[in-house]
């Protein structure tokens, strides 16, 4: 335990000289977790790579949180319905069996469904897994999914998950993989989120990093207040994808099951916005809430 | 000499001084296409042979001391380095995408691909191996 606290207190030292040497730098303050360092850190701002090692990529895991045995552990929602830290013991028996099921029941803090032509897939937002469902068989559970750009789930994320995920499958080992998002002030979107792993049988031989992965999407600005979005270079929200439903005159997001069960003959997918479809007398749907 | 190496999609080899990837069944391929040629390596790579065979070479400047014909399994620096050097090359490619923080730099544009073969991993689905001739 001492070597890896030790290690760690040099590595927030460094760190913190690089925050008083860097200039234009964001803050956001740690959600959840009971790591000993400051609870207010500084990332660099974006600058074109989805991640960054901080604390010279040593993760904050202590000697006591080795084990090796497989958990998971997930933060309740606070009051504003967003996720907190989630944790796990990676191991074998925690990995799913089985392909993933729908997780379109889950709207997450700020989810907006919206498209854009230069995003891969189209669409800006994604439901991203904090602890990654090849890691842990998590499906549509609210405490573990926030709403991620595009960019962050594949680009951010996804290898980090598949770094992990190879590993316990290559050497049946387990890791210790940590994902706090970091959310500013009372912001519904996350800015970004802080992802620590280490193996455990091998002393982090193997794996072991501490990346901050930024919630972005290059093209696109994004209002983390309320997850609208709008491509660079313009001032207005850009317009969102409905499903309607021509005969009910209700309205839906398309991953509703809502949507999913209207007639051809009355379905209609709808770009504008929502102020628009109340005015033409529809109404939004319950389960959904659009 | 010939230069091994492996990398995910972006060609990505290493991520915070430890390798991307390992498999089982990759390591067995490599032992068979080196066929008891002398194989160069440093001790990081050695560390994952458990029972290293008579023709692995272990030193921490394999590329200075391989010659002609000899192979030379890179996981940590990067063959381009001394891409002067390399009379071939075998590239594993994972099929995944991993981070990244040494890239394979080694200039393949404009040398002869002489074989392609897939095989499934001990723990990947599906491994591409690329044998490249200057």
């Amino acid at each position: 335990m001492r070597l890896i606290r030790e290690r760690y207190c040099r590595a927030l030292l460094a760190l913190a000289a690089c925050f008083l040497l860097l200039a234009g730098c964001g803050s956001v303050e740690r959600q959840g977790g009971d790591v000993s360092y400051a609870s207010v850190q500084t990332i660099p701002d974006y600058a074109g790579e989805p991640y960054v090692a901080l604390f010279d990529n040593e993760p904050g895991f202590t000697e006591e949180d080795l084990t090796r045995s497989s958990y998971e552990t997930y933060s309740e929602l606070d009051d504003l319905g967003r996720c907190g830290a989630a944790e796990a013991c990676v191991g074998l028996d925690l990995m799913p069996t089985e392909e993933r099921g729908s997780i379109g029941s889950v709207k997450p803090s700020g989810w907006q469904s919206v498209k854009y032509d230069c995003v891969d897939g189209r669409y800006l937002y994604n439901r991203c897994h904090l602890i990654g469902y090849q890691l842990s068989g998590e499906n549509a559970n609210r405490e573990n999914l926030i709403t991620g750009t595009r960019y962050l789930n594949i680009e951010g994320m996804l290898p980090f998950e598949n770094m992990v995920a190879d590993y316990v499958k290559e050497t049946e080992n387990h890791v210790l993989y940590r994902v706090t998002p970091h959310f500013a002030e009372d912001e519904l979107v996350a800015r970004g989120v802080e992802i620590e792993a280490l193996s455990v049988e091998d002393g982090g031989e193997g794996i072991r990093f501490h990346v901050y992965a930024y919630n972005v999407q290059p093209g696109v600005v994004i209002d983390y207040a309320t997850g609208e979005s709008w491509l660079e270079g313009e001032t207005a929200p850009a317009e969102t994808v409905y499903v309607l439903n021509t005969n009910s005159k209700k309205f839906h997001l398309p991953d509703c099951s809502g949507a999913r069960s209207i007639g051809e003959a009355n379905r209609q997918e709808y770009a504008g916005s929502r102020q628009d479809l109340l005015e033409r007398g529809y109404t939004p749907c319950g389960t959904c809430k659009p | 000499m010939t230069a091994i190496v492996c990398v995910d999609d972006r060609g990505g080899m290493l991520f915070n001084r430890r390798r991307q990837s390992q498999d089982r069944l990759l390591r067995e391929d490599l032992l068979r296409e080196a066929g008891g040629r002398p194989l160069w390596m440093n001790g990081y790579s050695l560390g994952q042979f458990s029972s290293p065979p008579p023709n692995i070479r272990c030193a921490e400047d394999f590329w200075e001391q391989a010659g002609p014909g000899e192979l030379c399994f890179a996981e940590d620096r990067d063959p381009g380095a001394w891409a002067d050097r390399v009379e071939a090359a075998v590239v594993y490619r994972w099929n995944r995408r991993y981070p990244a923080d040494l890239y394979c730099t080694l200039p393949l544009e404009g040398w002869t691909l002489e074989r392609r073969e897939e095989f499934a991993g001990s723990s990947h689905e599906k491994i591409t191996k690329e044998v490249y001739r200057r």
